[in-house]
């Protein structure tokens, strides 16, 4: 009798000494889909250089609660995805040395700046907020450099009954990543370093025909 | 020797069963207030082949409108006859990334914009989306009273207490013909409702449908617009504009 009670007390211990310990922590791996991007693409093969601090990219919080949200391969998915449409040709490349050697036009290495997150309880709103800031440092096929753009991308999503903090900040990182998606697809050109640099391409193309003539 | 008199329970039983009649037939009570305003009193047209797409909008900092409130307006819409709603999630993912809450047109004047790109014109016309919805709005709780609490232990557990709280519903949906490249009309339903959860031992909760009688609402005033015989459903509480 007495030892069914001690199993029964030891079994209880340690449920509650495993909830203490897993219950202020969130583990978070983002595991969002990306939709083809209904965009003209650009006339030119790009290669997007993703090094593995980017591929497996990790974000970890220690203020008031630990977070830890991996990223890594949903922004690399995204990022495969709208780089192949926003451009007639796309290459991924381990290094920014074999961008020569791809016969790219332009390579573009983006990195993870920032993630900031956002509870309900920090800012009393009903909302899981997620901010994503991007650095993108885009070089011509003699790698110079171009461009260096910095670029921000915001997703949210409600709190919702029965929902666990972890698919919140799933949701709303995904919304984040879609948010950047946006900002390549239709920021991207707008640059104004690589508005010129598609301006003086565009102008060489005629000369480059006529000199072939 | 002193004879006890037996403890009368059945009374206290029998009172806790009362309130919990009352409580239950005076709670979850739900209020619903309809206003819409019609461009024109014809129904309108929807050819074969030609669709309606419901949209939350998503572009306000501290709510968004629910994904599942749309599709619960969809649901309603979608009779599978002559009404075929397309899903919310399938529309953003065909138009990524121009209806996403960064991009989507507020405004008529900027789709109109938007329609002159051939990309997005040629994939509207093969899919033949016809009108797009716009709900914007959100459900919140107003207030919340009460406390209960719970205890477990190793020989069980349970709970004690009463808690109540508020939820208000305020959406707004209006439709946009593509075609016409107009406004056609507007729809907006405010619902409130009291929620009640009593934990004697197990908690018993009385639950109030807050945002699904503003679905209903909303979808049954929304089928009006584009069916004729939908229009017998319309709740007795609203009201209409000229």
């Amino acid at each position: 009798m007495k030892t069914t009670f001690t199993k029964k007390a030891t079994g209880l211990t340690l449920i509650i000494v495993s909830l203490l310990l897993t219950g202020c922590s969130t583990n978070v791996t983002v595991t969002g889909d990306y939709p083809s991007a209904l965009i003209q693409p650009l006339p030119y093969h790009v290669g997007l250089v993703l090094d593995e601090s980017f591929t497996n990219y990790t974000f970890e919080s220690k203020q008031e609660q630990d977070v830890t949200m991996t990223l890594g391969k949903s922004q690399t998915q995204l990022f495969d995805q709208i780089f192949s449409d926003m451009f007639v040709n796309s290459s991924t490349l381990e290094t920014i040395a074999k961008a020569t050697a791809s016969k790219v036009d332009l390579v573009i290495v983006p990195h993870v700046e920032e993630v900031q997150l956002a509870m309900p309880f920090e800012t009393r709103l009903n909302v899981f907020e997620v901010w994503v800031k991007y650095n993108l440092q885009v070089f011509n096929s003699e790698g110079e450099p171009v461009a260096d753009w910095l670029m921000s991308a915001y997703g949210k999503t409600q709190t919702r009954f029965l929902k666990s903090e972890e698919e919140a900040l799933d949701q709303a990182t995904t919304a984040a990543l879609r948010d950047a998606g946006v900002r390549l697809a239709i920021g991207f050109k707008r640059v104004p370093e690589i508005r010129d640099w598609i301006e003086q391409r565009e102008k060489q193309k005629p000369l480059a025909q006529s000199g072939d003539q | 020797m002193k004879k006890y008199r037996p403890l009368r329970i059945y009374p206290v039983f029998s009172s806790c069963f009362v309130a919990l009649t009352l409580l239950s037939l005076t709670a979850c009570s739900t209020s619903t207030v309809i206003d819409e305003y019609r461009v024109t009193n014809t129904h309108l047209n929807i050819n074969d082949g030609e669709r309606v797409v419901i949209m939350g909008r998503r572009h306000a900092g501290e709510y968004e409108t629910e994904p599942e409130f749309i599709e619960c307006i969809g649901n309603k819409l979608d009779t599978g006859g002559k009404l075929s709603v397309m899903p919310e999630q399938k529309f953003l993912d065909i138009f990524y990334p121009w209806f996403e809450p960064r991009m989507a047109p507020l405004k008529l004047k900027r789709m109109s914009r938007m329609l002159e790109k051939p990309l997005i014109a040629d994939k509207i016309k093969a899919l033949g989306i016809r009108y797009i919805v716009w709900v914007d709005g959100n459900t919140e709780t107003t207030e919340k009273n009460g406390s209960f609490s719970c205890a477990i232990g190793i020989g069980g557990g349970g709970c004690f207490g009463f808690a109540s709280w508020d939820k208000a519903a305020t959406y707004e949906a209006i439709i946009w013909d593509l075609k016409k490249m107009d406004e056609q009309g507007r729809v907006k339903v405010e619902t409130k409702g009291s929620s009640y959860l009593l934990a004697v031992g197990a908690p018993i909760p009385f639950i109030a449908k807050v945002q699904g009688h503003a679905c209903e609402g909303i979808g049954d005033r929304l089928k009006g617009f584009f069916l004729q015989d939908a229009t017998n459903d319309q709740p007795p509480e609203s009201k209409e504009q000229p």
